[in-house]
C-alpha cells in the first residue's frame, strides 16, 4: 500500500495514497464538520462546511475535495477557519427552520452537531425565513410511498440527488429552480418509487427526509438499546442495526422500532433494501403465534408446551411407522442451519424407526422427505442500480444446500424453489404426516393454498405446523409451536454467496414461544432420538454439533466460532448507517448525561466479518 | 406499494405548494424535428446523449411554444435519461417556458449595467404599455415580458432579447416605439448584437 504522510493540526497522520484530506482526518480521529460528502455517494464540494486551511495554498480548501499530498501542512482549529466555517454555517441555516423540538432528526442530526460544535451562537438573519410548501409540519409534503420531504430544512447538500442516480440508478430527484428557489423535487412530484427508498433518509443530514414508517414514532434518546444484526429477508443477508425502544413491559407498541443498515463492504455497503428497513412489523404483530395450540374437537386451544410435545411425538413416530417416506417436512429456507441440521436428525431417526418396527430394508434418506422451500420473486429495479435485491425472499437456501436438504451446489446461482414432487405426494394421500416450519413472515414458503386444500379433502392426516405466525396454513394445523422470529434468537445463515453470518437476539419471546432449536430438540428427546440431543443446552452446542458433522463443507466453514451480538447501549446514539459519521458520538458531546444501559460494548466481540468500530483515544 | 400496514399510500398527506407545469396534449417530435434532433444528437458520443439535452429542449420549444411535461418526458426517454433530470434543465434556464407564451418573449436585463443604464423603467415602460406585469403575456397574445440576468452585451445596456434576437441601447424612451415597430414589422425591428450593427456600418 502506497502511503501519504501529512500532518493534521500538529499530528502527523499517514493515509493511504489518493485519500482525501478529510478523509485523513476521520480515520485518525480529527473533527472536521461534512455534509455533502458521504462514503458511499462519494465528493461534491458543495456544502462547503469542510473547509481547512493547507500551507501554501492561497485560500481554504474544502477537505473533501483535496488529495492528500506527501508533506501537506493542514490545520483545522486556527481563527481563519474557524471563523470561516462558522460563517459557512451562518448561511446554512438563514433559512433553516430550526424546528428541531418536531423534528424527526432532532437528537441525531448533523446539521444540530455541527452547527452547535462549529457554528456561530446566533444568527444575524433579520429577514424572514424563505418557506416552500408551508410551515411547521404542513411543510412535510409526500414524497413517495415510503418518505416525507420537508424542503424548508432541506440544506441542498445533493446526497440524495446521487445516492438516486449513483447508487440507487435511476435519477428521480433533481434540484429544480436555480439559486435561492433551489429546491429538491421529483418529476411533477410524483415522489421516490425505489426498492431503496429508505436510504435516502440515512443519507440526508436533516430532517428534510423522513420515513412514514418511523416518523414521530420515537426520539433518538427513546431507543436506548440497538442489536448489530442481520436481516433475513432475502437472500443477501443485509448487516443491520435493529433499534428497540424503551417501554415497560406493560405499555402497548412494538419495542422493534426500526431497523438501519449498518456497514459492511463484502454484503451490503452502507445500504439496505426498503423490504428489510420496514417489513418488520410482522415479527411483533396481533398474528403472532404467543402459545402452543392443539386441535381438539375440530377447534385449536392453547395446550401446554409439556402436554403437547408427547402428542406431537406419538402422532408423528405412528405415523412414520406405516410406509417409507410416510412422514415429510416442509421447510422455509428462513430456517437456520442449527434448525435445518435438528430437522435432518428428526428425519434421520424417524426412518430408522421404521426400519427397525418393520424389518424394512429400504433406506429413505432425509434429503427425500425435507423438502426446503422459499419465495421467488424477480424484484423491479433499474438496470444500473449498484445494489441488487436478490430475488430469493429467503436467507438460508445456501444452508439448506449445505446440508444437503437442497437441491444445487451452495454459492451456485438460486432459482424458485420446486416442492411439485411434496406436494403431488401429499395430494396422491402417500403422506400421512406433514411438518412444516416456517420462522420467516406469511407467504414465505411460496404457495402453501394445496396445503390447506390437501387438509380439506382429507388427503393429509397429520399437519403440524411450527412457525411464528397464525397463517392460513397454522390455522389448518393439528398441532401449532410457537416459535421464534430472527430477532429473537441467535442463529446462522449462509447468504447468496456463501457467506456465514448470525442474527443477534434483540428482543424476547413473546408469550410462551421458544426458540426453534429448543423445541427440536425437545422433540428429538420425546422421540428418543439417539443422539447428543439431550446434552444440547444452547444453539452454540448445536453449531457444535454441525461444525463436527460438517468439518469443512463451504458455507459452514466456522460455525463454530460464529460470534453473536446482543443489545448494546446506543450511547452515541446514532449508530449511523455511515460508520465514518460515528466518531462524532464518540468524541463530542462528552458531557451529555449518560443513556440507559448496562452492556459495556466494548467487551462485546465484534460480529463476524464486520470492520469494527475504530477505538478512539 | 405501501410498506407500512396501518399507512395507506396517498391516504392523509401534504401536497407541495409546488406549481406543477401543465402535462399538455401528448408529445412528439414533427419528421423534421426528428430529422434535426437526429443530426444533432450524433455530436456527442453515443454514451453522452444527455449532452444534448438543450438543443433537444429548444426544438419542443420551436415545435409548440412552450415545454410541457409529457414533452419533458419525450425528451427524457430520447435521451436515455430520467424525466427529473430534465425537468432540472427546464426549471433552470429562463429561456424556457413552461407555459404559453406570446408570439414575441421579450426578455430584459436586470442585471448590474442594465440596471443602472435604466432597465427597470424599461420593463415598466413595456409593461406599462401592455398593462401587464413581468412574466405574463398580454392579452392579444403578442407579447410575454420576462426579466432576465446579464444578455452578455452589457457596453450597449439596456439590452433586451426578442425571442433570440438582440435590441440593444433600447432607451426607456424608444421601449414603446419599438413595441410598435415589432407589430409592424416583427423581429426586423431589431437592432441586432452589436457586431452585427458595427460591421454594417464599415
Ligand atoms: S434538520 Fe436537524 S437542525 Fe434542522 S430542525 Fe431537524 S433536527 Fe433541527
Ligand atoms: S433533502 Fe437532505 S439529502 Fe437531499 S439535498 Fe436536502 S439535505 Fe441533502
Ligand atoms: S463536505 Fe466538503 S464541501 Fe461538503
Ligand atoms: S447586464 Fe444587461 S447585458 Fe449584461
Amino acid at each position: 500500500m502506497d502511503t501519504v504522510t501529512l500532518t493534521i493540526d500538529g499530528r502527523p497522520v499517514k493515509v493511504e495514497k489518493g485519500r482525501t484530506v478529510l478523509q485523513a482526518a476521520i480515520e485518525s480521529g480529527i473533527e472536521i464538520p461534512y455534509y455533502c460528502y458521504h462514503p458511499g455517494i462519494g465528493v461534491d464540494g458543495s456544502c462547503r462546511v469542510c473547509i481547512v486551511k493547507i500551507e501554501k495554498m492561497p485560500k481554504l480548501q474544502t477537505s473533501c475535495s483535496t488529495i492528500c499530498g506527501d508533506g501537506m501542512v493542514v490545520s483545522t482549529r486556527t481563527a481563519d477557519v474557524v471563523a470561516a466555517r462558522a460563517g459557512v454555517f451562518e448561511l446554512l441555516l438563514i433559512n433553516h427552520p430550526l424546528d428541531c423540538p418536531v423534528c424527526d432528526k432532532g437528537g441525531e442530526c448533523p446539521l444540530q452537531d455541527f452547527s452547535y460544535a462549529f457554528g456561530p451562537d446566533q444568527s444575524r438573519m433579520e429577514f424572514p425565513r424563505r418557506t416552500f410548501d408551508g410551515e411547521g409540519v404542513k411543510a412535510d409534503v409526500d414524497f413517495g410511498p415510503t418518505l416525507m420531504l420537508n424542503r424548508n430544512r432541506c440544506i441542498l447538500c445533493t446526497r440524495c440527488v446521487r445516492f438516486m442516480r449513483d447508487v440507487e440508478g435511476d435519477a428521480q430527484i433533481n434540484v429544480i429552480d436555480r439559486g435561492y428557489g433551489s429546491e429538491i423535487a421529483t418529476f411533477q412530484e410524483e415522489g421516490v418509487h425505489s426498492l431503496l427508498s429508505g436510504n435516502l433518509m440515512d443519507v440526508c443530514p436533516v430532517g428534510a427526509i423522513t420515513t412514514r414508517d418511523y416518523r414521530f414514532k420515537s426520539r433518538p434518546w427513546d431507543n436506548p438499546d440497538a442489536a448489530d444484526t442481520i436481516c433475513t429477508l432475502c437472500s443477501k443477508g443485509c448487516n443491520t442495526t435493529a433499534w428497540i425502544k424503551a417501554k415497560p413491559e406493560w405499555a402497548k407498541g412494538s419495542r422493534l422500532i426500526r431497523f438501519t443498515p449498518r456497514f459492511n463492504p463484502t454484503v451490503n455497503g452502507y445500504w439496505m433494501c426498503d423490504i428489510g428497513r420496514f417489513e418488520y412489523h410482522w415479527i411483533e404483530s396481533d398474528d403472532r403465534l404467543r402459545v402452543p395450540l392443539a386441535r381438539v374437537g375440530g377447534v385449536e386451544r392453547p395446550i401446554a408446551w409439556h402436554d403437547l410435545l408427547p402428542q406431537v411425538a406419538d402422532r408423528l413416530a405412528a405415523a412414520g411407522a406405516t410406509s417409507p417416506g410416510s412422514v415429510r417436512f416442509l421447510l422455509s429456507a428462513h430456517a437456520s442451519n442449527e434448525e435445518l441440521f435438528l430437522f435432518k436428525r428428526l428425519a434421520e431417526h424417524l426412518d430408522l424407526e421404521r426400519r427397525l418396527s418393520t424389518l424394512d430394508r429400504e433406506r429413505v434418506e432425509p434429503e427425500d422427505v425435507v423438502t426446503v422451500s422459499w419465495r421467488h420473486t424477480k424484484k423491479t429495479q433499474p438496470a444500473r442500480t449498484k445494489f441488487v435485491v436478490p430475488a430469493v425472499d429467503a436467507p438460508n437456501v445456501n444452508g439448506a444446500r449445505a446440508l444437503g436438504l437442497a437441491p444445487g451446489a451452495p454459492g451456485s446461482p438460486q432459482g424458485p424453489a420446486d416442492v411439485s414432487a411434496l406436494r403431488s405426494a401429499v395430494e396422491a394421500g402417500r403422506v400421512s404426516a406433514l411438518y412444516v416450519f416456517d420462522p420467516g413472515p406469511d407467504g414465505s414458503l411460496g404457495d402453501t393454498r394445496w396445503i390447506v386444500d390437501a387438509r380439506a379433502s382429507g388427503a393429509l392426516g397429520l399437519l403440524v405446523v411450527h412457525g411464528v405466525l397464525l397463517t392460513a396454513v397454522a390455522r389448518a394445523a393439528d398441532f401449532v409451536l410457537p416459535g421464534a422470529s430472527f430477532v429473537e434468537k441467535e442463529a446462522s445463515y449462509t447468504n447468496d454467496r456463501g457467506r456465514l453470518q448470525g442474527t443477534a437476539r434483540a428482543i424476547p419471546l413473546p408469550g410462551e414461544a421458544v426458540e426453534d432449536w429448543r423445541i427440536l430438540v425437545k422433540l428429538c428427546s420425546a422421540l428418543g432420538v439417539p443422539i447428543e440431543c439431550d446434552t444440547f443446552e444452547s444453539a452454540a452446542d448445536v453449531r457444535g454439533a454441525i461444525a463436527a458433522c460438517f468439518p469443512d463443507v463451504t458455507g459452514l466453514a466456522g460455525l463454530a466460532t460464529l460470534a453473536f451480538n446482543a443489545p448494546a447501549p446506543a450511547d452515541h446514539w446514532l449508530q449511523a448507517s455511515n460508520p465514518s459519521e460515528r466518531w462524532k458520538w464518540d468524541v463530542m458531546f462528552q458531557d451529555l448525561p449518560p443513556v440507559k444501559g448496562s452492556v459495556d460494548p466494548s467487551a462485546l466481540p465484534p460480529p463476524p466479518g464486520v470492520i469494527p468500530l475504530r477505538a478512539i483515544k | 406499494m405501501s410498506f407500512h400496514p396501518k399507512m395507506a399510500y396517498d391516504a392523509s398527506f401534504h401536497k407541495s405548494g409546488r406549481t406543477l407545469t401543465e402535462a399538455g396534449e401528448p408529445f412528439a417530435y414533427t419528421p423534421e424535428n426528428t430529422a434535426r434532433f437526429e443530426s444533432i444528437v450524433v455530436r456527442y458520443p453515443a454514451d453522452r446523449r444527455r449532452s444534448a439535452v438543450l438543443p433537444a429542449l429548444y426544438l419542443v420549444q420551436y415545435q409548440q411554444g412552450h415545454v410541457t411535461a409529457n414533452a419533458m418526458r419525450y425528451v427524457a426517454d430520447l435521451l436515455g435519461i430520467t424525466a427529473a433530470d430534465v425537468e432540472d434543465v427546464v426549471s433552470y434556464y429562463t429561456m424556457f417556458h413552461t407555459k404559453p407564451v406570446g408570439t414575441f418573449v421579450i426578455n430584459v436585463c436586470r442585471t448590474l449595467p442594465c440596471a443602472l443604464n435604466g432597465a427597470e423603467r424599461v420593463t415598466e415602460e413595456i409593461c406599462g404599455k401592455l398593462g401587464i406585469k413581468p412574466g405574463e403575456t398580454d392579452p392579444s397574445g403578442t407579447f410575454t415580458v420576462v426579466e432576465v440576468e446579464c444578455l452578455g452585451a452589457c457596453d450597449r445596456a439596456p439590452v433586451v432579447m426578442v425571442n433570440d434576437a438582440w435590441h440593444e441601447c433600447l432607451s426607456p424612451e424608444d421601449a414603446s416605439k419599438l413595441l410598435d415597430d415589432l407589430r409592424a414589422r416583427g423581429e426586423a425591428a431589431l437592432s441586432g448584437c452589436h457586431h452585427v450593427v458595427e460591421s454594417r456600418r464599415l
